[in-house]
């Protein structure tokens, strides 16, 4: 039984972590189509952020959050500025962003690289490697950190996506682009900062990143994969779904992993991806896709 | 006719010119390296380390008094792209001579390329056994074992510097399901070692370096290459199987921060702990007073006095230490040193043969022996027919008060420090 309660509990902390690193991911794609395989190389970027605060001025990670949201935030904006605004408009739009984004993974390594070697690093609060214990069954407190303070930023975004103006202007575009446009929503304006928040979440989730996991420039490749099948099982462009999807497929991978070994922990998310893009491809909260 | 023979005259003359013009010229040298993807961390520490060498070898006048160009590609943690870029260093760029790159999955491959090209063929890191069971002449290993034998080393600590009261009786051993950590792995365990290729056996192993010492293992797990993020759940499992010894066969050096990070927040305990990886001045970073007692294997040791040659002098393992500090600001880690002594060995190979014909270069390094060895920043080189070095054991370190020290073997030279036992808590 302590087994079962510690592999939940182990389970639920990397999910919490999992969640705002997809949340992100899944706004930009909501509302902007964006397909964007870049997420993870700006997380690590927010990673960096967080580090170099940490390293050099001793400031907290979770103090170092909203500042390395704000910062990934505004390269957001310049990202978008110079890579997807002049092909909003092609047919061929979520295509494209395909390998855009993938071209801009590939520069975010090369400059993290060439900015800050390749050397791998972590932030070492104390909290990173302690638990609260009961007993033999214990809780992480880096991953609890991160998981609460993933919950506390998703929970401010869902409301501000919900009683807020300009909220609601993405809701509207997330929902129908052309009609939003028709009623008067600056769906171009809407796009911009929408991609700015979701990669401000990229950088905030980098602060997290950044005492739970060690990271370096390459290390986005292998969090690709985990990602989208957490946005896909989730409903591309369904912020609860994704936050979902982060907790049940962390929950499964940890019993798979207990029960059946490591190996087979990390295949689950592409064991999901490919059962779900089978059986139900819209996921689990998202629309229907139309046929041609 | 006579045009004829004219223009069969000039492609003739042009043809032997040839040669004398690229002898002219500096003596180009391609490595393939993973300066981007999973292996990117150690890549480029390995191209500081070519860069180095081939930098203060032209300081010196280059060899046989041609400059040195050194010609490095990315291959992005990739075995294609890898073996791409050999065949086009040897057919496009011109080589004379190549160094080896990272890791043995990317060796392993690399390997056959290079024989077929007849290139001389130096590893840096591609320690698997495999590797040198497949018939290859002119490959050359420059650490100082495969990995398989690497437990040799383990076992001389259990047998020298452990209290035989107090050795460990069990063992949990979790490793990467990597090249590299299998081989390590199948040597401890005792497994057979079977070619890729055909399915035949390399080596037997049995009973493996753990049978043999009397431990039993109670816990024993490998974790996916890529991909994987449950450290906790996998360091808690190792912690309820209580073991007197914990093994982490990490293919890297962030693998061996997670464990180690990992094992502090579930507050596992051992008498023994020893990684596979972990040298680098960012695993003490990432883990802190975790690191203290943790015991690594490692090729190089900065404090080591290995007495290499360079330019056909004396270059010492310290003047190493001091260049590389001047040239990158920090004290170097084996993934530096180790390209460095590659490079070391493939300028005296140069030397030795005369020119920079690969089939000379080969003949002069298989001709080297315990007295007349290769000489390095790593010490002496001399190989077997396989192209693995003779005679050489590894140096096993360990991590105390931040600091990596040399502990085995005690004989090797001065310097050893003794041996944190029992480690206790991370």
């Amino acid at each position: 039984m302590e087994q079962i309660v510690q592999t939940l509990i182990l389970g639920i902390a990397l999910g919490g972590v999992f969640a705002l690193m997809g949340s992100g991911l899944s706004l930009v794609f909501g509302v902007m189509r964006i397909v964007n395989l870049a997420h993870p190389s700006l997380i690590i970027a927010g990673a960096y952020v967080t580090y170099w605060g940490f390293k050099l001025w001793g400031i907290d990670p979770l103090v170092m959050l909203p500042i390395a949201a704000i910062i990934l935030a505004a390269i957001g904006v310049i990202l978008y500025k110079l890579v997807f605004e002049k092909e909003a408009k092609s047919a061929k739009y979520s295509e494209m962003t395909v390998l855009l984004t993938f071209a801009t993974a590939m520069i975010v390594e090369g400059a993290l690289g060439g900015m800050f070697t390749n050397t791998q690093r972590v932030t070492s609060p104390d909290y990173a490697t302690d638990a609260i214990f009961f007993g033999n069954v214990f809780i992480p407190t880096g991953q609890l950190y991160a998981g609460l303070a993933s919950l506390v930023i998703i929970g401010a975004l869902a409301l501000f996506l919900k009683h807020s103006r300009f909220g609601n202007a993405i809701r509207a575009t997330t929902q129908n682009r052309d009609a939003a446009e028709l009623l008067g929503v600056n769906v171009n304006f809407v796009g911009i900062m929408s991609f700015a928040i979701g990669i401000g979440l990229a950088g905030a989730a980098g602060s997290l990143v950044s005492f739970v996991f060690s990271f370096f420039p390459a290390k986005h490749w292998e969090w690709i994969a985990v990602l989208m099948s957490l946005v896909v099982l989730g409903g591309m462009g369904s912020i609860l779904g994704t936050v979902l999807a982060s907790f049940m497929l962390s929950i499964v991978a940890a019993f798979v992993g207990a029960y059946f070994g490591s190996t087979w922990s990390s295949m689950t998310f592409f064991l999901a991806l490919f059962l779900i893009l089978l059986v139900r491809p819209q996921g689990l909260f998202g629309e229907k896709p139309e046929l041609a | 006719m006579i045009i004829k023979h004219l223009l069969n005259a000039t492609a003739l003359a042009a043809l032997m010119a040839a040669p004398v013009a690229a002898q002219e010229g500096p003596i180009k040298i391609g490595a393939s390296l993973p300066l981007t993807g999973n292996f990117s961390v150690a890549g480029s520490k390995h191209q500081q380390g070519y860069e180095l060498c081939v930098g203060l070898i032209n300081e010196r006048g280059g060899i046989l008094g041609r400059q040195v160009e050194l010609i490095v590609s990315d291959n992005r943690s990739d075995p294609a792209t890898a073996i791409n870029q050999y065949e086009r260093f040897i057919n496009v760029d011109g080589v004379e001579a190549v160094y080896g790159t990272f890791s043995s999955r990317l060796t392993f491959p690399v390997a056959s390329i290079l024989a077929k090209n007849g290139f001389v063929h130096p590893v840096p890191a591609g320690g698997a056994l495999r590797i040198y069971t497949q018939g290859h002449k002119n490959i050359f290993y420059f650490q100082p074992n495969a990995a398989e034998y690497v437990g040799a080393s383990l076992a001389g600590v259990l047998k020298d510097l452990v209290p035989a009261d107090a050795a460990p009786k069990s063992a949990a051993i979790i490793s990467a399901d990597d090249f590299f950590a299998n081989g390590v792995w199948s040597g401890l365990m005792g497994e057979k070692v079977m070619d890729p290729a055909d399915g035949s056996e390399v080596a037997d192993l049995a009973p493996g370096y753990l049978a043999d010492n009397g431990i039993e293992v109670v816990f024993s797990e490998k974790w996916p290459e890529e991909g994987f993020s449950d450290w906790l759940n996998l360091a808690n499992r190792v912690k309820q199987s209580g073991p007197d010894m914990i093994i982490g066969l990490t293919a890297s050096a962030e693998e061996a921060v997670q464990l180690t990070r990992a094992f502090k927040t579930v507050r596992a305990e051992a008498d023994l702990v020893y990684l596979s990886q972990g040298t680098q001045a960012e695993f003490a970073e990432g883990t802190g007073e975790s690191s203290n007692g943790i015991l690594i294997h490692t090729s190089w040791h900065k404090d080591a006095p290995f007495e290499g040659l360079l330019g056909g002098e004396p270059f010492s393992n310290a003047d190493y230490v001091a260049a590389h500090q001047a040239a990158y600001g920090a004290v170097p880690d084996e993934d530096s040193a180790i390209p460095f002594a590659v490079c070391q060995g493939i300028e005296q190979a140069m030397i030795g043969a005369g020119s920079t014909d690969n089939a000379a270069m080969g003949t002069w390094l298989s001709g080297r022996s315990k007295d007349d060895p290769v000489r390095s920043i790593l010490g002496r080189f001399n190989w077997d027919d396989t192209g693995l070095p003779a005679d050489k054991p590894f140096l096993m370190t360990q991590w105390n008060g931040g600091e990596l020290q040399f502990v085995y073997p005690t004989d090797e030279f001065e310097g050893v420090n003794p041996m944190t036992y029992p480690k206790g808590s991370f």
